[in-house]
């Protein structure tokens, strides 16, 4: 094997141009697979962050309420019992806190807008702070009733600042029309998609507006110590909730105010509950994920596609050129598969070199654009929920990567090295050329 | 015929309403019967049959026109509203049965359960605007004071609504003109006491009614002030009131399909 590994080194340093071209070339794929796998992940792991933070827990207990067959609300009643049944039945829960849903009208002296308002109390939620950018007045402020957060996008279009005064009108559960004077505390950077369309108050606030009492909420949020565990739990919940007497929705991967529709047409009154993850709460923007997983893979395979059409023809034109010499170990007593290992180890020797430079060189890259705080593109920030661009580079990933370039390089480089081996040692000798 | 009084409406006026004619304030029996005859005379106990025109002005947005038919049968408070123009609303509807509102698009052929407050075809006017009157029904009401209203002497009404009963606007005030017993003026109240909604009635015209035997009095134009949001305002002129009864199954889902086809 050394011997091999010698030959084949020997010829790679021989060739240099050519090792040159094509290790270059695998170089670049993979930094440029490092690169994809990064931008993906982190995309997808700002998304679950802003998302389980914004507008959703891991996993979430909530449902509507009907006070007629053709007036839902997204409220659940008598939230404490509920928290108590997930506190009991989900150990690998991490923690849980409640929210209030709503959808007001939001008037200013100059304009208004129709935006959810989502009730939070501000001091049990940590994650909270970590996601959300205040540009103007105090996050801690929002813990006062009567006040209200809005995104920059909201502030311009209200023509509003922090210390003025807005309007929420609505209608209660039970379709009375109800306002309320709110100040805006604080005015955070716009998060994508959630600045057009949420506000933040604090739950009593919302609760006043909704005339609901203290055991009514929006949603209970479950985060749990390990996302993975988000299917298991899900199905436990629905299953313990309903031996608790509960009647649940069926199971729908949407976020909840596209079941309005469905909710509103069907006949029954009083309270359903509905068991949804984080990934069904924000799937309008999933298929976002799906496009972009797609597009990269598609690019990686056309760029993987160019490489083993460049392997493959460096190798017949490596073998062509040593045709004699092939011929010379052949009849010197070297064996086939020997033959066929050489040239394998050749191309795996040139690819692993390539592939380790090029995880290094991706992962740098990556370091560099995270490090330039690069801002998204306003079509990207939608998504994203999020202003800038975050790369996140796993181990998993680098591996994944370099193991995908090697298998794929070496599955090339066997048939013409087989092709190679076997060559009879008369014919590969009386080669010219 | 669609006279906005006749001589026997100024008798009955003059016989019920005499008090306060004479500037003093209503005694409860006044006001109830002020009250129940807002409601009466608006009753038709049969079926109605209205066109109706809206016209929204909404601020940072283009006014829009509609035109729509309002069917209404008094036997089981049944409601259809049809908008026949512009060409892109036609054929949508709203149905009320059974307590119940439904909406229809032709477009996707779905019936979608809506609210009973729920703002029609987007403008500041709700279902009850094209609804008989139910005032004594739904509110208790409280003599104000009385008050000019431009040229008209007016009754100012406080009405909050009773106990267990589902209205969009817990606080309501009328303006009732002295001399006619018409609604001049309306103002709707949140639960939070904020006014929301101002609504004036220039004219006021009656049709004589088969079925009530008596004549249907109806608003001619509606003039709807959306008080949130000040720039926002609706126009509904009710034109061709025809009070003869109806066909029997035109207050159904299929009838109102059938009229996208």
């Amino acid at each position: 094997m050394g011997q091999l590994l010698v030959i084949a080194f020997r010829n790679l340093v021989q060739h240099s141009r050519r090792t040159l071209l094509l290790g270059g070339a695998i170089l670049g794929v993979t930094a440029l697979l490092v690169l994809l796998v990064g931008l993906l992940n982190g995309i997808r792991s700002t998304m679950l962050e802003s998302a389980t933070t914004l507008m959703s827990g891991h996993v979430n207990v909530g449902g509507f309420y009907k006070v007629t067959a053709g007036q839902s609300a997204p409220v659940v009643t008598h939230y404490r019992e509920l928290e108590r049944l997930v506190r009991e039945n989900v150990p690998e829960m991490d923690y849980l806190t409640q929210r209030g849903r709503g959808w007001a009208k939001v008037v200013s002296e100059t304009g208004s807008i129709q935006s959810g308002v989502s009730g939070i109390d501000v001091r049990k939620e940590a994650g909270f702070r970590k996601v959300i950018q205040i540009q103007e007045g105090s996050l801690d402020a929002l813990a006062e009733p009567g006040t209200i957060l809005i995104f920059d996008e909201q502030a311009k279009r209200l023509g509003v600042r922090a210390g003025d005064q807005l309007t929420l009108s609505a209608y209660t559960l039970r379709g009375v029309a109800n306002t309320l004077d709110v100040r805006v505390v604080a005015v955070a950077k716009n998060i994508g998609l959630l600045s057009s369309f949420n506000t933040f108050v604090p739950e009593v606030t919302l609760r006043t507006l909704y005339q609901l009492n203290d055991d009514s909420t929006g949603f209970v949020l479950v985060y749990l110590k390990d996302p993975k565990q988000v299917p298991v739990v899900q199905e436990r919940l629905r299953r313990v909730l309903g031996e608790a007497g509960n009647l649940l929705m069926e199971p729908d991967p949407r976020a909840f105010w596209f079941k309005f529709q469905d909710v509103n047409r069907e006949g029954w009154t009083g309270q359903k509950l509905d068991v949804t993850t984080w990934e069904d709460e924000i799937s309008f923007i999933q298929w976002s994920i799906t496009a972009i997983t797609w597009l990269s893979y598609t690019l990686v395979g056309i760029l993987l596609v160019i490489i083993a059409v460049g392997l493959m023809n460096t190798l017949w034109i490596s073998i062509r050129e040593r045709t004699r010499e092939i011929g010379t170990l052949r009849a010197i007593g070297m064996q086939r598969e020997r033959v066929l290992a050489m040239f394998l180890v050749e191309s795996f020797l040139l690819s692993a070199a390539a592939a380790v430079a090029g995880v290094v060189v991706g992962l740098a890259l990556c370091a560099a654009l995270n490090a330039a705080h690069i801002h998204a593109p306003a079509a990207l920030q939608l998504f994203l929920m999020r202003e800038e661009l975050h790369l996140l580079v796993r181990p998993s990933a680098i591996f994944g990567s370099l193991a995908l370039i090697l298998g794929c390089t070496t599955l090339i480089a066997v048939l013409p090295s087989f092709l190679a081996a076997r060559m009879q040692p008369v014919t590969a000798m009386h080669r010219v050329g | 015929m669609r006279s906005p009084f006749t001589f026997g409406w100024v008798l009955l006026l003059a016989s019920t309403v005499a008090p306060a004619t004479q500037a003093k304030p209503l005694n409860d029996a006044q006001l109830s019967d002020v009250v129940h005859t807002i409601d009466d005379r608006q009753r038709n106990s049969g079926d109605y049959r209205s066109l109706a025109y809206l016209e929204t002005k909404e601020k940072d947005k283009t006014d829009t026109a509609r035109e729509a038919i309002v069917y209404r049968r008094s036997e089981d408070e049944k409601l259809m509203i049809l908008f026949t123009k512009p060409k892109g609303e036609a054929g949508k509807g709203y149905l009320r049965l059974d307590k119940n509102l439904w909406s229809y698009d032709p477009t996707t052929g779905k019936w979608d359960r809506r609210t009973e407050r729920e703002r029609i075809a987007g403008t500041d006017s709700r279902r009850a605007d094209f609804d008989e009157s139910r005032l004594q029904e739904e509110y208790d009401a409280r003599f104000v004071e009385e008050s000019k209203l431009g040229v008209f002497d007016t009754w100012v009404l406080d009405l909050k609504v009773k106990p267990g009963v589902d209205v969009a606007y817990p606080v309501v005030k009328l303006w009732v003109d002295q001399a006619t017993g018409n609604v001049l003026k309306r103002q709707e109240f949140a639960l939070s006491g904020r006014l929301m909604r101002t609504l004036y009635y220039p004219s006021w015209k009656k049709l004589y009614s088969e079925s009530k035997k008596g004549d249907v009095w109806y608003p001619g134009e509606i003039r709807i002030y959306d008080e949130v949001e000040k720039a926002n305002s609706t126009i509904v002129v009710l034109k061709s009131v025809d009070l003869r009864p109806l066909e029997t199954n035109i207050f159904t889902k299929a009838w109102l399909e059938s009229k996208s086809r």
